[in-house]
């Protein structure tokens, strides 16, 4: 299965997932995504720039020093959540997730961290 | 000029020099004269997008071809002329384990003053989405080349000019980027910025927000203080957890924030980022902003369904 048909599946699961990406963000770049239509690549750019914020000082170091270091943010706003989970293995690698409030949240972590884990190792 | 500008110009600048074209339709990347050959090659792949095969061949005749996209390398499908190709060769996908075999080829092809040239051709899109491959970046992380020329001159100015980035205070290795620094981002995003595809109702926040919020959330907020704003000042859980949260918010309350705002997609909207190493067990960090009131406190266990349910009801 490719890379596409991958997120694609996330996409399947949960569909209150509105857009999973997957990104290089040593590079800042969205590598593929899926959801939907009317998503742009600004839209993409965008989130991964947050996604590279999420993982950012002064928050990181906070967490690196009380608990060990993230590798799981979940940001809340007025209008939807989003989540980005990194590779423990590449931590470069990451998925950049767009979702309803109403998501499952426990659930879908699970599922995109066997995702990346997946697309991460090539499998 | 800014950071993250940087790349935009080397690309400007490469479209517009001139290809040299050699006898047979290879273009021409690096000259006799050039130093540094493999800095050409790797920047030919850093600026190729979309699914390319890349035969990089040298005057004595030596050649490899690298599968590329997205600026990553997927995989080596020829190598002649090149000892040890072997074992890259054989991988259907790159990947770190064969990154320094990979490195040790394109040394032995990029020679230092010694022409260099490319042809592309396109591959199969099937192929392009079966690996994710090497980052260029890493190999010329890994090779001490930049990848964008104009960095080495333009930066030098740029890094002795004060920035308002907070310091790290954690080991470098532990941090996630090996890499460049993150391109500075507005702090404010701009109006026109674009909006993620997020539901279009747009709520706001009542003053009481952040309290009804953690108070919501319920025991899994261990412990939780709020400053700034009208609730400041109010904190529950043990007071040395409290007491550590309030000395980190007294120093880096001006960096939460600005973290707040990169993260943040409305400007004036609440906000908040759960932080952790799994985020459904173990600890996490929770950091909230609405209004002129900041939120921090730490998570114990699992606590993404009331988190959710919390925010929501915050609203009400």
């Amino acid at each position: 299965m490719g890379v596409n048909e991958t997120l694609g599946a996330v996409i399947t699961a949960h569909p209150q997932a509105r857009v999973v990406a997957f990104a290089d963000l040593s590079a800042s770049m969205i590598l593929a995504s899926q959801g939907r239509d009317d998503i742009t690549q600004e839209h993409l750019d965008r989130l991964c720039l947050q996604a590279r914020a999420s993982f950012d000082d002064p928050l990181f170091s906070l967490s690196v020093e009380a608990f060990g270091e993230p590798h799981g943010a979940v940001v809340m706003g007025a209008d939807g959540i989003r989540v980005f989970l990194r590779s423990e293995s590449e931590p470069a690698d990451a998925l950049c997730c767009i979702c309803d409030h109403g998501i499952d949240l426990a659930a879908f972590v699970a599922k995109i961290r066997v995702t990346l884990e997946s697309i991460t190792s090539g499998g | 000029m800014n950071r993250g500008t940087l790349p935009i110009i080397s690309r400007l600048q490469s479209l517009q020099a001139p290809a040299h074209v050699a006898p047979g339709g290879a273009r021409i990347i690096a000259a006799a004269s050039d130093p540094n050959p493999l800095a050409a090659l790797l920047r030919e792949v850093n600026e190729t997008m979309l699914g390319r095969a890349l035969t990089f061949e040298s005057r004595i005749g030596t050649n490899l071809t690298l599968e590329v996209s997205g600026r990553r390398v997927l995989r080596l499908t020829a190598a002649s002329g090149l000892a040890g190709a072997e074992s890259c060769l054989s991988e259907p996908a790159l990947e770190d384990a064969h990154k320094d075999d990979l490195i040790k080829l394109l040394q032995a092809l990029a020679v230092p003053n010694q022409e260099l040239r490319v042809t592309t051709t396109p591959i199969d899109r099937e192929r392009e989405g079966v690996s994710v491959g090497l980052p260029v970046a890493l190999l010329a992380d890994l090779l001490l080349v930049d990848l964008n020329p104009l960095a080495a001159t333009e930066f030098t100015a740029l890094e002795a000019m004060p920035t308002t980035a907070p310091s790290p205070k954690v080991a470098p290795e532990a941090r996630l980027f090996a890499v460049p620094d993150p391109p500075p981002v507005a702090v404010r995003p701009p109006a026109t910025a674009p909006v993620a595809p997020e539901a279009a109702t747009y709520k706001t926040a009542s003053a009481d927000f952040l309290g009804r919020f953690a108070r919501g959330t319920g025991p899994v907020l261990m412990a939780w203080l709020i400053t700034g704003g009208d609730e400041d000042g109010t904190t529950e859980g043990p007071d040395e957890m409290v007491s550590h949260l309030q000395g980190f918010l007294d120093d880096e309350a001006e960096a939460v924030s600005h973290q707040l705002d990169q993260i943040s997609t409305a400007p004036d909207g609440p906000i908040c980022i759960v932080l952790g190493a799994t985020l459904v067990e173990g600890h996490s960090v929770l950091c909230a902003r609405s209004g002129e009131g900041v939120l921090l406190g730490v998570i114990e266990g699992d606590g993404t369904q009331t988190l959710m349910q919390a925010w929501s009801a915050a609203f009400a």
